[in-house]
């Protein structure tokens, strides 16, 4: 589905990301563990179009999104989940949700799609007319969700959905993470909660200083062994 | 004295129009960009210029020379945007501020030089005594004023926050980033508010120009302060801030020049506004001035 090939993003001398080379699988969750500064969101805004690459293609089934507008990603069918939720807070959750359907013009589909969101986030339905600030973290982070989803996106972007939250709250994200997956949308995450993610995943890559430096299947590797990679280093001699 | 007063309150509520529509175009670029335009005046100005220039050479009526006005300023406001504010979003806003205070100049200069005297004839929209009504005289030209300001301000409520264009663009006001991340083209949205804004200014400017049937190259200078005012009155970046404010400004001159004389009539008004400004309030007090864009 998606096809990132030695990628690098800098900041102006710097570069966050040093060639980075992933793919994510349609259909699966795959996941995206590290240290901060990994450059795990430097990569999720390279992929958006928020950033553009130095060098490098990144691929959407075979179409070349790299350095695209975040207008065209979204049109291509990609939607991002920002860190930190980033709902409009002065605008209802109506208002949040219409924001996200921006570029369609299907209004019936639209509307359709709103009932859906509805169906799926109870709560966003209780709270259809407050405003998306008077919410509370958890209900944040499904709005924001709920918000990227009514661009009918094929691959779904999501950078630290279990950020802040409190672990109850964490648990009910994953799980509308996997029953999302299982209603067919593609999804790339990225986490720092390793335990929750390696749960959900299908599929998991390890960033390190802006390279992927490992990547496996959650049964083949040791949780343990991933965290430690993750979060004190990995032990490579190189 | 209760005549005069309801006189000047009157007199001072079409004036007041005028600057509320001024205050909006300003609350516009400055609710969505968090930046202040300075060449905002000067821009309506020479649409003003062009207008006369049309009347004069042409001999066109009112409804031309007002669409003229409208659309010289649009076309000064877009040269303002591309040089001022497009290469510098997203930078520091002071520098689009220096920038287009610089344009005000450059338009000013521009407008003294190719027509050197003074002042200029601009046709009138209505040309007719005006009427009384309880003892209050009322000029017909200030009444369209009043009533432009009032369908401008609903017009542009009900774009703000009921349209799918104002949705972005208060999603833009509040959260640029985030607006791009939902494929909404910010940089699209700033320029169409831009315009609009400029399009607003011509037209409150045009209608305060055919009032007064004369245009100065003073003009740009004055529509500048008097939108700026009002929108500080009004507490920045709010829609019903700025009307209110734009009407209070013209409410207190009106009775200050009547009173007290022109001079302090001024000082009065600056009094006023270092009153809000120390106050730190503005008329839609009680909120953050962060949370109240547009």
């Amino acid at each position: 589905m998606l096809d990132v090939r030695d990628v690098v993003t800098a900041y102006g001398k710097i570069e966050a990301l040093k060639g980075v080379t992933l793919s994510v699988a349609e259909g699966r969750i795959t996941c995206l563990l590290g240290p901060n500064g990994a450059g795990k969101t430097t990569l999720m805004y390279s992929i958006a179009g928020i950033l553009k690459p130095r060098r490098g293609r990144i691929a959407l089934k075979d179409r070349e999104i790299t350095g695209r507008a975040p207008d065209q990603v979204v049109q291509a069918g990609v939607a991002l989940v920002p860190e930190n939720r980033l709902v409009f807070p002065q605008m209802s959750v109506r208002e949040n949700l219409t924001a996200g359907a921006y570029l369609r013009r299907d209004r019936a589909g639209i509307a359709a799609d709103m009932e859906r969101m509805f169906q799926r986030f109870p709560r966003l339905k209780e709270r259809e007319g407050q405003l998306a600030g008077t919410l509370s973290g958890g209900e944040q982070q499904m709005l924001s969700v709920a918000r990227a989803l009514m661009s009918r996106p094929r691959l779904l972007l999501m950078d630290e959905p279990s950020l802040g939250l409190a672990p109850l709250v964490v648990e009910e994200i994953f799980r509308i993470v996997t029953e999302l997956n299982r209603d067919g949308t593609t999804i790339f995450l990225v986490e720092q909660n390793a335990h929750m993610a390696l749960k959900v995943a299908h599929h998991f890559y390890l960033m390190e200083q802006g390279r992927v430096s490992f990547s496996g299947t959650p049964g083949e590797v040791e949780e343990a062994e991933v965290i430690q990679r993750a979060y004190l280093g990995s032990r490579r001699a190189d | 004295m209760a005549h005069d007063l309801a006189q000047n309150t009157v007199d001072g509520l079409m004036t007041g129009s005028a600057y509320a529509m001024l205050a909006l175009g300003f609350t516009l670029i400055f609710g969505v960009m968090r930046r202040l335009n300075l060449s905002y005046g000067p821009s309506i100005m020479i649409g003003a210029y062009l207008g006369t220039l049309v009347h004069l050479q042409f001999g066109m009526g009112a409804a031309v020379v007002a669409l003229v006005t409208v659309l010289g300023a649009v076309a000064a406001g877009f040269y303002v945007e591309r040089l001022c504010f497009a290469p510098m979003r997203g930078q520091a806003a002071t520098a689009s501020m220096v920038a287009s205070f610089a344009i005000w100049m450059q338009l000013e200069e521009l407008a003294t030089l190719l027509l050197p005297r003074h002042s200029y004839p601009f046709p009138a929209l209505i040309a007719r005594p005006p009427f009384e009504i309880a003892g209050i005289l009322i000029r017909a030209d200030r009444l369209l004023t009043l009533g432009a300001a009032i369908a401008a301000m609903l017009a542009l409520w009900l774009l703000v926050h009921r349209s799918r264009f104002g949705l972005a663009l208060r999603a833009t006001a509040r959260d640029r980033a985030t607006a791009r991340h939902l494929g909404i083209d910010v940089d699209r949205i700033g320029l169409i508010a831009f315009l609009g804004a400029s399009a607003l200014g011509g037209l409150a400017g045009m209608l305060v120009i055919a009032a007064d049937q004369q245009i100065t190259p003073m003009f740009g200078m004055w529509a500048t302060f008097k939108g700026l005012v009002a929108m500080m009155l009004g507490g920045l970046g709010s829609i019903p801030g700025a009307v209110i404010g734009g009407l209070l400004l013209g409410v207190v001159e009106a009775h200050g020049q009547w009173f007290f004389g022109p001079q302090l009539r001024d000082l009065l008004v600056y009094a006023l506004l270092f009153l809000c400004l120390v106050l730190r309030a503005g008329i839609g007090a009680g909120v953050p001035s962060a949370e109240r864009r547009i």
